[in-house]
């Protein structure tokens, strides 16, 4: 299966929003939707489950227009939140039967979920009566009960501990190896390094970049090393400008050019100590700086 | 359709399992049953007190200079005021003045000449109807007195004083006063209802916007659905809560039905035609539908509960300002003015205007099928209106959105 969102524009009163937004996430991988606060984000979210009509593009499943009574979509909001004064299984209940299924599927499924993450004990329970973490278990349980073809998941991992974390690791990784489209939209980039193969960055209502992450490190300007020595002194001196400290105290050296790499490199063995030196690879934290930082 | 089902029984489900709701239905048909055992409770007290001695009863003072006259008339009043022991007071009026303040009697008359008298009370009473009985009294002694001097014998002149009319009414439209009770009720009713669910609809749409329900909501369900379910569920509960009600109303009163005789207003209220009642029934769901879909998208636009109250003034101001044109036309007996014409027509107002001059006059065939259809007309095209400004309502947080920016939204989703 494959998400395809083609050249959406959306503006609301005099502001557009969304200039031409295009991605596509394909089943079975992870998608990474990048961007930072009022980039577009969710409202890519919303025009994709159909809250809003588009002003212009299309969203495409396997080529086609998305017909949404056969394509099961789950979210988890960024803005969480059910009802909080009514029973969590009544009402887990019901959001899963607006998503189609029939009562008796529902609380099957509903209390697998319950069991699945280890929620059962609460379930004729009040939702306001539950910790912060426990509403947001809950809460997953109404993007995925329904067993959805495309899940939808905002920052899903503020707010949990750790142990609840790898729960729903383990929970996200088991709906990619289903062969779901699973997307992500989260500003913490160790989580999407962690399952996404894919990302797309929006920054300004337009997507910046898009594509495969590995690629998109690779690809990234190969023009600077991380260098270890013991002459970091000498090594600063004599580079001067092109050479800065990273957080760890590795040195990072720029280069003129990419083409300079293997030169400088035997020149660095020449003349120091060295311990180490590679090519500097961009972590997702440093492309989305570059990408997402600007131009706002 | 499925979803609206499925919203319907949810929202349905929240009112019958809200405690308040229940409490309050109960307390209504517990205070009903009270209201309709009261002939059989007061009957209990008064056989107790048939028992007891009648009170002694007040003094009511007659005096004239002519004691023929005074004689006469203390005669004839003591006839026509039972509640009272009549004597011929003797004495100066100061005397009698005196007698009155400190207690010993209550009134006095004192009589000028046959057609002339003052009346003493010491503090009169807002109920005080003695001038006007005496008064009658009086004229009818003295034209008796006048017809026995011109000639007449005292037979001929009582037959003349006593000649009965005959009359009987036939109402060839519709009886003002039978119907206006149960017409107040089911006006009152409405007012009621429309008010405190259309109240509810709203808080219940702000309550899902606030607790960010709504995010999950609107990604999974039609707006339409959404505010039809939630609408048509306030609109069964509400209907359940007045079945209740006026249901346990109806057997309390069967079996009180002896205690109350022949209660003219009780027995109005209890005796609706047929017709009447269904076009209450009619005109009751479809001026609860209209309000409540506009709670609902009012509703829709707050993102605090707080501030539900003022968004929803400007609904309640119309729905009240109809109420009072209607009652103001139902007390004084002219239905069929212009205000209430127009009333009648009118989406918003045409449930009470309408339904109150079917109830109290006589209103063409067309005039109320235009006025249903008019009305159904608007519930349908507010209803998804309402669900439009739902659609763009709900996600707007911040402070409410103007009403000018939210029908631009509306124009172009």
């Amino acid at each position: 299966m494959r998400l395809e969102l083609k050249n959406i524009d959306k503006s609301f009163g005099e502001k557009r929003v969304l200039k031409g937004v295009s991605f596509t996430a394909e089943g079975g991988k992870a998608f990474g939707l990048l961007g930072r606060n009022g980039a577009g984000k969710t409202t890519s979210i919303r025009i994709l489950m159909n809250v809003f009509s588009a002003d212009g593009g299309e969203v495409l499943v396997d080529g086609k227009p998305i017909d949404y009574d056969e394509i099961g979509i789950g979210y988890l909001p960024e803005e969480r939140g059910l009802y909080p004064k009514k029973r969590i299984i009544d009402q887990l209940v019901y959001f899963a039967e607006l998503k189609g299924m029939s009562a008796k599927e529902a609380t099957k499924a509903v209390d697998y979920w319950l069991d699945r993450l280890g929620m059962t004990e609460y379930r004729n329970k009040r939702l306001d009566t539950l910790s912060k973490g426990n509403q947001q278990k809950i809460q997953l349980i109404t993007a995925l009960a329904h067993d959805p073809h495309i899940v939808i998941l905002d920052e899903p991992f503020s707010g949990l501990d750790p142990v609840n974390a790898m729960l729903l690791k383990d929970v996200v990784k088991e709906q990619i190896t289903k062969g779901k489209v699973v997307l992500f939209s989260s500003h913490q980039m160790s989580y999407i390094e962690e399952f996404c193969d894919n990302i797309a960055i929006i920054n300004a209502g337009r997507v910046v970049l898009h594509g495969d992450l590995h690629e998109i490190k690779r690809n990234y300007a190969r023009d600077r090393l991380v260098v270890s020595t013991t002459n970091a002194e000498r090594l600063k001196a004599d580079f001067k400008d092109a050479c800065s400290e990273a957080e760890n105290g590795a040195l990072i050296l720029r280069l003129a050019s990419p083409d300079d790499k293997q030169a400088t490199m035997k020149r660095l063995v020449e003349n120091y100590d060295i311990d180490e030196v590679k090519v500097f690879e961009p972590s997702l934290n440093d492309i989305f700086v570059e990408y997402a930082g600007e131009q706002i | 359709m499925k979803q609206f089902g499925k919203i319907l029984k949810f929202e349905l489900n929240g009112y019958l399992k809200n405690k308040i709701f229940v409490g309050i239905t109960i307390f209504l048909v517990a205070a009903i049953a009270v209201a309709m055992f009261i002939p059989n409770l007061l009957s209990l007290f008064q056989s107790d007190e048939a028992e007891t001695p009648p009170a002694e009863l007040p003094v009511m003072l007659v005096y004239a200079e002519d004691s023929e006259l005074s004689e006469l008339v203390k005669e004839y009043f003591s006839e026509t005021f039972t509640d009272y022991t009549v004597t011929v007071a003797e004495g100066s009026v100061e005397d009698i003045k005196a007698q009155i303040t400190s207690g010993g009697a209550e009134c006095a008359f004192v009589m000028h000449n046959a057609a002339s008298y003052t009346y003493y009370v010491n503090n009169l009473s807002m109920y005080d109807s003695n001038v006007a009985i005496a008064d009658s009294v009086l004229q009818e002694v003295y034209r008796f007195t006048a017809m026995v001097q011109g000639g007449l014998t005292a037979e001929e002149a009582s037959e003349i004083m006593s000649v009965r009319i005959e009359s009987s009414t036939a109402t060839l439209g519709k009886d003002q006063l039978q119907n206006f009770f149960y017409t107040y009720i089911m006006i009152f009713a409405l007012y009621m209802v429309i008010l405190l669910y259309g109240q509810m609809v709203a808080t219940n749409v702000a309550t899902e916007k606030s607790s960010r329900a709504m995010e999950v909501l609107i990604t999974s369900v039609k707006p339409t659905s959404m505010m039809f379910g939630k609408v048509f569920a306030s609109c069964i509960a509400g209907l359940a809560q007045l079945v209740s009600i006026f249901g346990s109303a109806l057997v309390f009163y069967q079996i009180n039905k002896s205690a109350w005789g022949d209660n003219a207003i009780i027995q109005s209220i209890f005796n609706i035609p047929v017709d009447l009642f269904l076009y209450m029934l009619v005109f009751f769901i479809l001026g609860f539908l209209i309000y409540a879909f506009l709670y609902g998208a009012i509703g829709s636009t707050a993102s605090k509960l707080e501030d539900i109250n003022t968004s929803v003034m400007p609904i309640t101001f119309l729905f009240i300002i109809g109420f009072f044109v209607v009652i103001f036309s139902m007390t004084s007996g002219t239905v069929d003015n212009v205000a209430m014409k127009i009333c009648s027509y009118i989406p918003f107002t045409s449930p009470m205007a309408m339904f109150t001059r079917i109830a109290m006059s006589t209103v063409a065939w067309y005039e109320i099928v235009v006025s249903i259809g008019v009305l159904i007309g608007s519930v349908v095209g507010i209803g998804v209106l309402s669900a439009k400004i739902y659609r763009v309502g709900v996600l707007l947080y911040g402070t409410p959105p103007k009403l000018t920016a939210i029908i631009k939204a509306i124009r172009k989703s």
